[in-house]
């Protein structure tokens, strides 16, 4: 089985993107994306819609093999990784169209998501040696702590599918958190939330950064994302725009004419 | 060497065409509903033996064929009205066992209208075969091709210039889309049905003459039409058309060149070839998923 | 208890050995039912759990008997052995089969499996100086284990119902584990379980090679117990049952599966009394119980039979409706 490995020295950015192309046939999704997130902060990709976030996303996981360019994270190149790979080397990442398993119980996603701490194998399971009966409880134990982190507690044993939907939001997060990742994508957690539960998410963000985990962020809601986030990136039509902490990004003209508009200004 | 295998080619398309009639009936209710009608060969049984049947009982044969095919589009018309229609909720893997209950239902009403006995029908045009190049044709050969290439226009005339038509392969692209312009989903699904029982009773009828029908014949001939419709790319009608053409030429030739015992196993062979190539058929849409 | 009802079903299938030991219908029906359990049970895991599907299943219950068939007929080899050379030739060729044919998705797997399946039953009624062709191979030897003979309809009876515990066992554990999680969250979303660290190309590799097994060591113990393996009992019309079996119990449920597979086999005896009509009624009845009961016997049953509690239960506690309005 896998294990997950030991990080390199601080100083290295966690995850560096240096000249990333994408390309569908004659569709160039991201004309060449370089950027450096360092570690143990939370780092948003703004941008219109189409502008390649999600796409950047599904690269970095390895969804999608990219075209040209590289990914450094944690020291590990990732082009070329399958996505069962990346996630072993420690990312994790919730989806914009909810991919929750709705054939199980919350809690039984997130222990799915503890599968990269499992040990036991298909003969040992079959056969409920006591390892896997230890096992089972260790997961178990594990999945709690992650749903306690979101507030899950009172679900734990409901269907996935039974829940509101912004609870399943969280129960997608909780179940991204129970890798215990070095880093995690976010895509979109905001959206079809009312302001109470994105008041709640932003609150859920700032303690998992506290907690040690590096948060990359795609996002369209501007009062969460310029609360929240320590430093953006824009992108525009596949490439970066611009790069900055929130009050820079707000500032900057070019991100006003692009995206933001000028009538609002965010408290940061 | 050529002589045999122009006949192996004869061969292949006669049966190609049978294939590409019944394909074209598990394309059709596939479009409309997502579902794989694995009583589409029981349609095609049902056509051959009441054909018989009503020959038997001297009806000549025009009317016999006519009447025959218009009592399976009745029976794929009840198929739909009484065992699809309640189930509608159902997943899709609870409507195919129930389309299999149907043709083990189907066939059970054969077995005791007909018993085991084969049947076969007399040739539209008499037995005399006809010398074409080197191979030996019979003049049932050519009704098959014939009445294949006619009706394939017809259907594809069909979907591309009639309104019916295109409503229905709107289904196919987005059901709750069609349904959001009006188009009456439940009309076209039975639509669907008596369409595929009436190609399937005539295919039946076409081929009853060159081989034996049974209760039982339903069996393969079905399978071979799911495999031509899967092969072009379940969904895509003339897909299907091309997928039995395809098969049935692979298979004549196979059984005429390799081992004729064989000759299932090579035509299902090339299937799983066709599917490892292109998973999704020859001519399939690929299967897009947002994530 | 985790395992409460598995020790219900395991007292269930003892008392009926004790308490009807001579009855043809307990021990004959019930091993045969027994070995649709162990089949249904192992399709339940591909299908249930992990969401693929598989027509072409009735391959690998043939290839279990074929091997032990031929090889203790043909060469002489004792049972077990035979078994196990069987169990490993079905495991190959689900591992080699496994990763291109999972690769396909819905009717199209379901194609790939049922061409599978129709390849191997050409090539059992064909290679007839291997397989004895269309009429089988008649005279296994009676299996041996460790000296015991098996033989007569009473000791069937225990040694298949002993493999039937044995593979329901197996199933509940595989299911309630992480790596029972890992296949369900295969079905569940194929992305999502990636991204968790789930190697799914794998994970469908192995569940298929487990339930290709669980079918190669029913089909062994078949092959022994007839004393006779042929071509008809490994058909496409298998399969498709096999199939019915799994769904008509209601999937992702391995009791539902051996649900299924009991009342299959129940049905089967029950019809060859209609005789001519048997088809059709076996078809009517298939249906509808999947238009009644779409989610299965199982569900259906449990379903039912809580509804009938309640109505029981209310007659029994009903209050007085008069105390909550004074």
């Amino acid at each position: 089985m896998t294990v997950l490995p030991v990080p390199t020295s601080g100083g290295a950015p966690l995850l560096a993107v240096e000249g990333l192309e994408q390309s569908f046939g004659g569709i160039m999704a991201l004309a060449g994306i370089s950027f450096q997130a360092p570690e143990g902060l939370i780092y948003a990709i703004i941008g219109p819609n189409g502008a390649g976030k999600t796409t950047l996303f599904n690269a970095l996981c390895g969804f999608y093999q990219p075209s040209a360019g590289s990914i450094r994270f944690d020291g590990h190149e990732l082009r070329g990784l399958p996505p069962y790979r990346i996630a072993a080397l420690g990312m994790a990442r919730t989806f914009q169209n909810l991919q929750l398993f709705f054939n199980m119980t919350v809690i039984e996603n997130v222990m799915v998501g503890c599968h990269l701490r499992a040990r036991t194998g298909l003969l040992a399971a079959a056969l409920r040696l006591p390892s896997v009966r230890r096992e089972e409880q260790r997961l178990r134990t594990w999945a709690s702590e992650a749903l306690e982190l979101c507030d899950l507690t009172d679900r734990a044993e409901q269907p996935a599918g039974a829940l509101p939907y912004g609870l399943m939001k969280r129960v997608e997060i909780a179940r991204a958190l129970a890798a215990k990742p070095r880093l995690l994508l976010l895509d979109e957690p905001a959206a079809g939330l009312n302001d109470t539960e994105t008041l709640a998410l932003r609150e859920l963000i700032t303690r998992i950064r506290a907690s040690g985990v590096t948060v990359l962020l795609v996002e369209h809601h501007m009062p969460l994302v310029m609360g929240v986030s320590d430093q953006l990136l824009v992108l525009d039509y596949g490439s970066v725009l611009a790069e900055g902490t929130p009050a820079e990004i707000q500032a900057d003209p070019r991100v006003v004419a692009a995206y933001l508009g000028g009538a609002v200004q965010y408290a940061v | 060497m050529l002589d045999q295998l122009f006949q192996f080619l004869v061969t292949g398309i006669t049966v190609g065409s049978l294939y590409a009639l019944v394909g074209l009936g598990f394309a059709l209710i596939y479009n409309a509903s997502d579902v794989v009608n694995f009583a589409q060969g029981e349609f095609v049984m049902l056509g051959a033996m009441i054909a018989i049947a009503l020959v038997g009982a001297g009806l000549p044969l025009v009317l016999a064929a006519i009447a025959a095919t218009l009592l399976t589009i009745v029976a794929g018309l009840l198929l739909e009205r009484f065992a699809i229609e309640p189930a509608k909720g159902a997943s899709v893997v609870t409507t195919i066992i129930i389309t299999i209950g149907a043709a083990i239902f189907l066939r059970g009403v054969a077995l005791l209208l007909w018993g085991k006995d084969f049947h076969s029908l007399p040739p539209f045009s008499g037995e005399v075969p006809i010398q074409l190049g080197g191979a030996t044709v019979l003049p049932q050969s050519l009704w098959v091709l014939g009445v294949t290439v006619l009706l394939v226009a017809l259907v594809r005339a069909f979907f591309n210039r009639t309104l019916p038509g295109k409503a229905l392969l709107a289904c196919s692209f987005n059901r709750i889309a069609a349904q959001a312009v009006g188009i009456n989903v439940r009309v076209m699904l039975r639509l669907a049905y008596g369409l595929s029982a009436g190609l399937g009773a005539i295919a039946g009828i076409l081929i009853a003459p060159i081989t034996f029908s049974s209760y039982e014949a339903g069996v393969m001939l079905g399978l071979k039409g799911f495999s031509a419709a899967i092969v072009g790319g379940i969904g895509n009608p003339m897909g299907a058309v091309a997928g039995g053409v395809l098969l049935g030429l692979l298979e004549a030739l196979g059984a005429g060149l390799i081992s004729s015992g064989y000759k299932d196993a090579i035509a299902f062979l090339f299937v799983l070839l066709v599917l490892f190539f292109s998973p999704t058929g020859l001519f399939g849409h690929k299967i897009a998923e947002r994530v | 208890m985790r395992l409460a009802g598995f020790h219900v079903f395991a007292a269930l299938v003892v008392l009926l050995a004790v308490l009807f030991p001579d009855n043809y219908f307990v021990t004959v029906v019930g091993a045969s039912a027994g070995l649709h359990v162990i089949l249904a049970v192992g399709l339940n895991l591909l299908m249930g759990y992990a969401g693929q599907i598989s027509l072409g299943h009735a391959a690998f219950f043939g290839i279990g008997a074929y091997a032990s068939a031929i090889l203790t007929t043909r060469f002489g080899w004792p049972g077990l052995l035979a078994m196990a050379t069987g169990l490993l030739a079905a495991g190959v060729i689900a591992w080699l089969l496994a990763r291109p044919i999972l690769r396909l998705r819905g009717h199209y797997l379901a194609m790939a499996t049922l061409g599978f399946g129709i390849i191997i039953h050409v090539v059992m009624v064909q290679a007839t100086r291997w397989t004895g062709g269309p009429d089988g191979l008649a005279g296994v030897p009676p299996l041996n284990l460790l000296g015991w003979s098996v033989e007569g309809d009473f000791q069937w009876y225990g040694v298949i119902m002993a493999a039937m515990l044995l593979a329901v066992w197996l199933s509940l554990n595989l299911v309630d584990s992480q790596a029972g999680r890992a296949l369900r969250a295969v079905h569940g979303s194929e992305f999502a379980a990636q991204m968790m660290g789930v190697d799914t190309a794998r994970a469908k590799t192995q569940v298929f090679v487990v339930s290709a097994l669980f079918a190669a060591f029913a089909g062994s113990l078949f092959a022994h117990q007839q004393a006779f393996v042929s071509p008809d009992s490994f058909n496409l019309t298998i399969s498709v049952e096999l199939v019915t079996m799994v769904v008509l119990g209601g999937m992702a449920s391995t009791f539902g599966a051996a649900c299924g597979a009991i009342a299959l086999t129940l049905l089967h005896q029950g019809l060859v009394v209609f005789e001519d009509y048997e088809m059709l009624i076996h078809g009517a009845l298939l249906m509808a119980v999947m238009i009644f009961m779409p989610q299965g016997l199982f569900v259906g049953l449990s379903q039912g039979t809580r509804r009938v509690w309640r109505v029981l239960s209310r007659r029994r506690i009903s209050l007085p409706s008069t105390d909550l309005t004074d």
